[in-house]
Parts: structure tokens; sequence; C-alpha cells
């Protein structure tokens, strides 16, 4: 366990990552301190192009963009880390169980979590959101744990199969330790790489997916949140009308995002699974490559 | 068989559930989805008429399980009732045309994508080390994180709004009459294009880095220097001798993206306007129209589990080992 974080610190791709993820929290924390705007209020005139007192512009009803946006990375990462957290204890427990005690408790759970997976999950979540109607972030996060545990459990459930046949769990299975215990304490370390990426993709996803809900309409339109952002953006044709910055703003701050998790997500990838390093292969083809060019 | 068989069933349970899921929800909400449908259309109907129309729409008096056998049994023959956004027109016909054009917008997109991707994966692990690689290597981690609303958003921005280079919306112009003739079909290409560059974005990373890192794997292999070493063309090693052994995975790769493309071109659709599933979907939840929205999922789960299918006995050819248990 602390091999892995220790190796991954040492990766340069984790490490460009989580210094751009540190810069996002610290601009969302620091909201107040960077704009001396409220995100909600109206300080300027609709739709003015970015400038020294308005960094990102306007909006339409002549909100700041740039307080908008650092006040929406606080909603976009709040929802993105919650629904990622209760998505990875889900799928995660769930696994483990399946994997673990098999049998009944095992077919039943392999049922739910395959039926979730194969049941189109967006189309799903619009029309729950849509019937429950206006969800806020709270609301969101719940319904997005609720449809997206199923492919953290499949595999956690392997891996837990793979591991559970070692000699190490069937010593402390008749040293008499309590199944839970073993589970927790003896397993689940060894599925430490899993959980992460599975926590930190889950991340991505739900950050994505409640952007998505919102700019459809579907969320709380009082929320302060880059979907949000986009949302009334396209209500108000920001691109048609030429306000690109108020369309841009939010997009690179997801992409940002996105990419600063996508890169600490590549980096656990490939140390806790060296055959990913392309290092290994590109150096035996090397060696081949000069026996060859020797030989001619 | 007995795989096929035994996979088969399990669609069928899945199915079921998504069915019954789909049955639950608009009863579960406070209120009577019917009334409340036309509440928010502001339409006036007398009593007697609305007590008609909600026997048309499947809401029907009764005990809840003699509602869902109703249920059930119009689902098996075809007669998901009508719509209440394009009253009186049935939820069939309208899906149906809307599925044309997702089908076209998914081929193309994913048919793009597939081949850039497979392409450049190629070209940067034959070039391990250079700009080119390390541009590769960079956007396949990038791509796949961006939101497919950014992408879209993007696209329009800087292809639609500032170059002008194509239509902003729909998918022909409304001016054309369908039919099978240049104009017509230049005016289909030109209105997809957008969209089909925005969602083949989101996967090409995807397609990129799986080829890269199982082609760098197979460079490695006995047979490449083997080819290498008779003295065969550079292209003819990388594509005939390489690419041919590391597309496996990337075939693998493209049954399971292929459900998530049809997810990611439902906001695509929105963005760029375009008459597909997604943007129908996004009509009807706008519209709370019940009818139109619950056809929608079940048509959307029913293609989901045939292309989970199509990959199952697509790995049946592809793995003899499974077709001895």
């Amino acid at each position: 366990m602390q091999g892995l974080v220790g190796q991954t610190l040492r990766n340069r791709k984790a490490l460009a990552g989580l210094v751009l993820l540190a810069i996002i929290v610290l601009a969302a924390v620091l909201a107040p301190l960077l704009t001396e705007y409220q995100p909600l209020q109206r300080i300027g005139r609709p739709h003015q192009a970015p400038s020294a007192e308005h960094w990102l512009g306007t909006t339409r009803l002549g909100q700041d963009v740039f307080a908008q946006l650092l006040y929406g990375a606080r909603t976009s990462l709040l929802v993105g880390f919650a629904a990622g957290i209760l998505i990875t204890i889900v799928g995660t427990i769930t696994g483990l169980a399946g994997g673990y005690f098999g049998g009944k408790v095992d077919a039943a759970i392999n049922v739910a979590a395959n039926t979730v997976l194969v049941v189109p999950n967006l189309p799903l979540l619009l029309v729950l959101a849509a019937f429950i109607g206006q969800a806020g972030p709270l609301v969101i996060v719940l319904i997005l744990s609720a449809t997206s545990w199923a492919w953290g459990c499949r595999v956690t459930r392997a891996q837990t199969l793979a591991v559970r046949t070692k000699e190490f769990i069937q010593a402390s299975e008749i040293g008499g330790e309590s199944r839970w215990r073993i589970v927790f304490i003896e397993i689940l370390p060894n599925l430490a790489s899993i959980v992460m990426i599975n926590l930190i993709g889950s991340i991505i996803f739900a950050v994505v997916t409640e952007a998505t809900l919102e700019f459809l309409g579907l969320g709380n339109p009082q929320t302060v949140s880059w979907g949000m952002i986009l949302y009334n953006a396209q209500n108000t044709s920001a691109l048609t009308v030429g306000a690109w910055w108020e369309v841009l703003a939010p997009c690179i701050g997801l992409a940002l995002l996105g990419t600063a998790l996508s890169l600490v997500n590549n980096a656990i990838d490939e140390v806790s699974n060296p055959r990913l390093r392309a290092g290994l292969a590109l150096r035996r083809w090397k060696l081949r490559r000069r026996q060859i060019e020797g030989a001619r | 068989m007995r795989f096929v068989v035994q996979r088969l069933s399990y669609y069928c349970l899945a199915f079921l559930v998504a069915a019954t899921v789909n049955f639950m929800l608009p009863r579960m909400m406070p209120g009577d989805p019917v009334e409340m449908m036309f509440a928010r259309g502001n339409m006036r109907l007398p009593p007697e008429s609305i007590q008609a129309l909600r026997a048309t729409f499947g809401f029907v008096d009764g005990p809840l399980w003699e509602q869902y056998l109703r249920y059930l049994k119009s689902i098996v023959t075809g007669d998901l009732g009508l719509s209440v956004k394009y009253f009186p027109s049935e939820v069939w016909p309208i899906l149906s045309r809307a599925c044309v054009w997702t089908l076209l917008l998914v081929g193309c997109a994913t048919f793009v994508a597939f081949l850039i991707g497979t392409l450049t994966g190629t070209i940067a692990a034959w070039r391990r080390g250079t700009w080119f690689d390390v541009t590769v290597s960079i956007g396949s981690i990038v791509l796949p994180a961006l939101p497919p609303v950014v992408l879209a958003l993007v696209t329009l921005f800087v292809l639609g709004t500032t170059l002008n280079l194509f239509p902003l919306g729909y998918a022909y112009d409304p001016a054309l009459d369908p039919g099978f003739n240049w104009t017509f079909i230049s005016s289909v290409i030109s209105h997809a294009a957008m969209p089909v560059i925005a969602v083949a974005l989101v996967w090409v990373g995807g397609f990129a880095s799986t080829t890269r890192n199982s082609m760098i794997g197979v460079l490695g292999e006995d047979y490449m220097v083997m080819a290498e070493a008779k003295g065969l063309s550079r292209n003819r090693v990388m594509f005939a001798y390489g690419l041919r052994n590391a597309m496996l995975p990337s075939i693998t790769n493209l049954a399971i993206v292929i459900g998530q493309v049809f997810a990611g071109s439902l906001v695509t659709e929105v963005v760029f306007n375009y008459p597909g599933l997604g943007n129908t979907l996004y009509q009807a939840i706008l519209a709370r129209d019940y009818p139109l929205i619950q056809g929608q999922l079940l048509i959307m789960t029913f293609a989901m589990l045939s292309a989970n299918f199509l990959a199952d006995i697509a790995y049946l050819i592809a793995d003899p080992r499974l077709r001895v248990r």
C-alpha cells in the first residue's frame, strides 16, 4: 500500500496530475479571496467581453463568469468526490462480499451488478432526474451512486477471487479469524490499486455526468456549477451572439479537472501493472534491433 | 450452445428488470401522470376525454399487477402507445425515425474514431519517443477525460460559429425534400460532419492508446524481427505483421465501446440539434412526455443488450475455449 503511494508519487504523470488537481481545489476553496464578486450577483452589463475588471467577461444576466467558474468548481468537486467515494464504497464492499463469501450471496450480487451494467446508464439517469425534477447536488450524488457501482463491483470481485485462494488467506482462516476481518484486513490491502483506479474513474464519471445533467437543464437552476453555466449559456444562445467566454470558461475547467484525474489514474495503472509500462517491451525490442544491426 | 442460451436468458432477465423499473417510475411519482402531462401542456380537456386518454396511454384503473401484465403485453406486441408532445402520433414511428439518424451518427463516428485511433496508435508505437508519439500519448490521456458536452461545444464554437464550415443544426436542410439525389445527400453529410467529429473525438484516444500499447508488445515478437530480416518493406511489416496482431484488443474494445457511444451521442445530438434518439429523449423529458420517454428507454436498453449479445457471439467465434464448455 505504502509502496503504491510512493511509486505513484515518483511518477511524472501522477505528479503533474496532482499539482493540477491541487490548483483547482485551491481555487475552489479560496474563491472568496480570488474574486470580489458573488456568482449570482448582477455586477455589470450583459455579455461584456473579458477585461481587466471582469477577467472572463459577464453572462447574459451581467454576472461575473470568473466568479461563477470559481464557485462552480466547488459544486463540481463536491459532487464528483462524494459520488466517486460512494460509488467506490458500494462497488468495493459488494465485490469483496461476492468474491469472498461465494454461494448465494455471490449469485445475488452478480445478477444485480450485471443487470445494472447492461441497462444504459445515462438515459436512465436522465429519466430519473427528470421524474425527480430539478435535482440538487445531493440528489445527483445519490442517483449517480445507485446506477454506477456495478463496474467496480465486477472488477473487485474478480480480483478477490484471485486473492482468496492464496496461502495467507487460508492460514488466517485456519487461525479462526472472523470472516469480515479477513475480508477487510487481509484481502482489501491487496486490492489497493484497483480500489484507487475505481475511485478516480468514478470521480471522473461523476464530474462529467453531473455537468451533462445540468447542461440538459435537469439540475436545480439555483446551484452554481460548471454544468449550470453551460446550461445558462446555451439558453441565452451565448455562442450565437459571440459570447464565447461564457461557454469556454466552464469547458476549460472541466477539461483541466478531467485531465488531472486522468493523469493520476494512468500513473496508478502503470505503477500497479508493470506490463502496461512501455519500457520493458521497448528495451527488449531495442536489444533485438541491435542484434539484427550487428548481424548485418 | 449452452453458453449462448445462458447469456440469452440472462439478457431477457435484465430486460425484464429494466422494463419493470420503467413501469414503476411514473407510478411512483406524486400526482396523476396524465393530468400532470396535460397541465404542463396547458391543454384543457373534458374529464371523459382524459379518461379515454389515460386508457390509450396505458394508465388504466385496476390493481397494480393487472396494469403490469397489460404493460408487458403491450411491450411484446410492440404497441408503445401515443406520444403527448407529438399527439396524436404514435411513439413507435417517432422513435424509428430518430433511430436512423442516431445509427448514422454513431456508426460514422465509431468508424472514424477506430480508423484514426488505430492508425495514429500504430505509427506512434513505430516511432516511439518522437514528437508524434508524445502528442498521441498525451492526446490519448486528455481526450477521453473530456466530457462529451465540452467536446461538442468546442467543436461547435471552432468549426461552426468561428470558421463557419458547417451548418449549425438539423440533419439536413429543411428546404430540401428527402430523396436519393446528390443535393440531399451532400446536405446530410455536411450537417452530420460536426456531430460525427464531436462524438469521434471522445473515442479516438481510447483506440489510439489501446493500439499503441499492444503494438509495442507485438514489436518485440520474433516474427517481427523475422519479417524485418527478410527485407520486407516497412509498411508491410508495420501493418501486415504488426497491426494485424496488435488489433485484437482494439476489436474487443470496439464491442465494449459501442454501447457507451450511444450514451455519448446523446448530449452531442442536443448541442447540434440533431434529430436522433438522444435529442428525442431530451425533448420528451422537457415536455414530460412519459410514453415517449418510456418507449425510448426500452429501445435503448434493447439496443444495448443486443450489442452485448453480439459481442458475446464475437468472443465465441474468436475464443475456441468458450465453445468447449
